[in-house]
């Protein structure tokens, strides 16, 4: 389940008047996946600022034949340039070299300004965009500290277009919040101007409650405002463990430069340490001057749309410390929970002003999302309201809340088409009603828990404004490094075509395609001896097949127990026990049924044999399966296998690559595999051409239906989902079907194509 | 040559795909004896069929 997005609901609201300008069904599109939960398509209704669709001008100043740009007459290179780790070119893409020794401190400041485009072993790309400085501003950075920084960190020179541009961005962005204090709403601002300004504006004024008030640490000043000081004191309060010497705690950081900046430091510039010093502090404890104004709470969906009209869009926060009229609820986290140190940022960054925001965090699958969201509960301590995707992540959540906290089933309640327990404080809700319930609950705060925000349409980044700004996002290859989430070796194995099977297929204009290509007997045979290699090895193995015909025909033929849609749950449950309890069974063959409607075991080989399309997103999703670490397994380079099985010379090659793009965005890189090793010496079935023949035979037998995807029953089953997922936004989001691709090559036959490829091919 | 790509030819050579047969005999598994005229088109036809299995990682 920790692929889905789980979308965590902080403290339920109880006056109903109280409403949250947000149209709620768009909080589920965080994670729009290639599951129900993109059914709807997002209308255009969204209320954005003007400037969020701002982009940094692109004025390309002259491209040589191979699409490179000279930019020695923009920009000059800084002396002592190889000490710094930053390329900023003109179009907002940001350049980081991973081997500087001042990585950490460029890393933790690109990740909250800019979006991670692709970050590979060496070079990390990043991109400025609207939505990120957005996000940069909304966690606490100012305009001025976010460019001095760059200029620091960059080996040469900013552009002024950059400059203009994070100014453009972070003017008027993250400068006003909405904050709920002593159960009132107000506007906040630390800039009296900013108040001044939209205090003018007509729509805002009907809005304000003017009331003389004494709210003790507040006085009314002259000009009307409300002044008050606002402590920036973390409220995230963490246990630490016992042996508290952060080294052994910290081996994310350790593995990035903290071992060599010993022996380095001098190579560090001292303006970037310094200035990072100074960054740091300033998540300590800080008194601001702050102003704000009271708001009457029936308008407070006016003054949110006003404010993103006049381009201040407001931040909501919650002073949750000082919310007397909601009860606390009593929930600590146990005092042998501890968090790791990715998760604590992460956290940091949501309760950095005593206050809790609005946002999202993305970690990978397997690292402990659930864990994050429980914390953030137990630092709120009110009502908590948890989405989940599925029947089985309600249940792993509420497993995971009576484990890391003190909260049991007597304050737990689920909600699901299961298990209708008596509401009490803590409650799950499967994800199916994510947007209804969101219109109808009117939430404080809002944290979104997710491990693929794929941006593939900039749609996406318009959540910043519905859910609040990304707050975090993990780095993966680096919770690799540090043995938080599994080593996983990703491999693609080309199994060529039966001359008999490739002669089918290319004489088959239909769906059948996708069977002849499946149920190759040279992918049979892979995948075979993959799974014979790994059981001798004592792996736990799942084989993932989205084809329902080619599922059967290889689990039936290799002997091994296999779960699809009409599974019935006892027998789910009796394989799946069998699979994780019985060392005679270790191979199991699951269908898609398995990315959704139950939990897996733990297995550390996976093998694809079909997928549908080209999803991006169900890739990240199933690697997710093998990510949790095993506990002492460390000794090998890697402790898990990623196999993809692809039939050469046919569609699946393009697909294969498609889907892979999101990982190897997050640095994971495919070896491709043309030959195993040690096959010939293998006894695998369908060796002969007549046992060939009679598969062939059985697939060109076989319904064309045979080759659709499998409708998923039961709690997925919705009218008209099937229709609508394979021509909504699903496939806008993942382009995952043929629609997608049927344009893409129309355009890319005459569209561009970068220089450097045109000049190799021939 | 590899028996897939045999299959293309025979493949392209059966449909008529580049306006006439081609191909003057089947020799083995991965060998075909070819009219050297259509050598040119049949490799244009041939980048095109591998571009559509490829998807350009490249990206744009």
């Amino acid at each position: 389940m920790f692929a889905f997005m789980i979308d965590l609901v902080l403290h339920k609201n109880p006056p109903a008047e109280e409403r949250k300008s947000k149209k709620s069904k768009y909080s589920a599109d965080v994670d729009p996946g290639y599951t129900e939960d993109s059914l709807d398509v997002p209308d255009a209704d969204v209320d954005i600022p003007g400037s969020a669709s701002k982009q940094v001008s692109e004025e390309i100043t002259g491209e040589d034949e191979f699409g490179a740009r000279d930019l020695r007459n923009i920009l000059s290179l800084k002396a002592d340039h190889s000490s710094r780790p930053l390329w900023v070119a003109p179009d907002g893409h940001v350049f980081l070299e991973s081997f500087s020794p001042v990585y950490k401190h460029a890393h933790d400041f690109l990740i909250a300004i800019a979006e991670p485009v692709s970050r590979p072993e060496h070079i990390h790309e990043y991109r400025l965009t609207a939505y990120s400085l957005y996000a940069a501003v909304s966690v606490g950075l100012q305009t001025n500290d976010i460019i001095e920084y760059m200029k620091r960190l960059s080996k040469t020179t900013i552009h002024p277009g950059i400059e203009e541009f994070i100014k453009l961005c972070t003017l008027s962005y993250g400068k006003v919040k909405l904050v709920l204090k002593h159960n009132t709403y107000y506007v906040e601002s630390m800039f009296p101007d900013v108040l001044q300004k939209l205090l003018k504006d007509p729509v805002i004024q009907e809005c304000r409650l003017r009331e003389d008030v004494d709210m003790g640490d507040m006085s009314v000043a002259g000009d009307g405002l409300l002044h008050s000081q606002m402590t920036s004191k973390q409220a995230l309060q963490v246990n630490r463990p016992s042996d508290a010497s952060g080294s052994s705690a910290v081996p994310g950081a350790n593995t990035t430069g903290n071992n060599e900046t010993g022996t380095t430091t001098s190579a560090i510039p001292d303006d970037i340490n310094d200035f990072y010093e100074k960054m740091d502090k300033e998540d300590e404890d800080e008194e601001l001057e702050t102003v704000s104004f009271e708001i009457q709470q029936e308008k407070l969906e006016d003054l949110q749309k006003r404010c993103i009209e006049l381009d201040y869009p407001l931040l909501a926060e919650y002073d949750f410390k000082n919310d007397t009229l909601n009860p606390n609820v009593a929930i600590d986290l146990m005092p042998n929970t501890v968090l790791r140190p990715y998760q604590e940022k992460s956290l940091r960054k949501m309760f950095g002003n005593g206050r809790a925001r609005s946002g999202i965090i993305v970690l990978p699958c397997g690292a402990g999302k659930t864990l994050v969201g429980v914390t953030a509960a137990c630092t709120i301590k009110k009502r908590c309201l948890v989405l989940c995707t599925s029947g089985v992540a309600v249940e792993q959540w509420r497993s995971q809340f009576k484990m890391w906290s003190t909260a049991d089933d007597s304050i737990i309640c689920r909600f699901t088409s299961d298990a209708k327990d008596k509401p009490m404080e803590v409650q799950f809700i499967p994800a199916k009603m994510f947007r209804r319930v969101l219109s109808v609950v009117q939430s404080h705060t809002k944290l979104g828990l997710t491990a693929t925000l794929v941006r593939e349409d900039d749609k996406i980044t318009d959540l910043n404004f519905l859910i609040g700004p990304k707050l975090y996002e993990a780095n993966w290859l680096e919770l690799q490094k540090a043995n938080y989430i599994a080593k996983v070796q990703c491999a693609e194995v080309w199994c060529p075509m039966t001359p008999e099977f490739y002669h089918e297929y290319l004489n088959t204009r239909t769906m059948k395609k996708l069977l002849l290509y499946v149920n190759n007997p040279n992918k049979f045979r892979a995948c075979q001896f993959l799974v014979r290699f790994h059981e001798r090895r004592n792996d736990k193995i799942i084989v993932f097949s989205d084809n329902v015909f080619a599922l059967k025909t290889y689990a039936i033929k290799m002997g091994k127990p296999y779960i699809y849609g009409p599974t019935t749950q006892t027998e789910r449950m009796h394989v799946l026990e069998n699979f994780q309890h019985n060392p005679k069974v270790n191979t199991i063959f699951v269908s898609k049924v398995a990315d959704n409607s139950f939990d897996l075991p733990e297995a550390n080989v996976l093998i694809q044999i079909s997928s549908h399309g080209g999803s991006r997103r169900q890739e990240a999703q199933r690697l997710g399966r093998i990510l949790r670490a095993k506990k002492g397994a460390v000794a090998e380079e890697y402790n898990a296998f990623f196999y993809s099985l692809v039939s050469q010379d046919t569609m699946e090659m393009h697909y294969a690559t498609k889907r892979q793009r999101f990982l190897v965005d997050q640095g994971y890189s495919y070896k491709v595999i043309t030959k195993l090793a040690g096959m010939g010496e293998e006894d695998l079935a369908f060796s002969t051409k007549e046992e060939q023949a009679q598969l062939l035979q059985k697939v060109i037998a076989a319904n064309e239906t045979e080759a659709e995807e499998e409708k998923l029953a039961g709690e997925l089953a919705r009218p008209g989902s099937q229709i609508q997922r394979k021509q909504g936004s699903m496939s806008s989001m993942s382009g995952a079907d043929d629609t997608v691709y049927m344009e893409y090559s129309r355009s890319r036959s005459k569209g561009y194509q970068h220089p450097l490829f045109r000049r190799l091919k021939r | 040559m590899d028996p897939a790509m045999k299959q293309l030819l025979l493949h392209l050579d059966e449909t008529n795909a580049l306006g006439k047969k081609f191909i003057i005999q089947d020799l083995d598994e991965t060998h075909l004896f070819l009219a050297s005229d259509i050598i040119d088109s049949l490799q244009n036809r041939i980048d095109d069929f591998v571009d559509k299995i490829n998807f350009p990682v490249a990206g744009n």
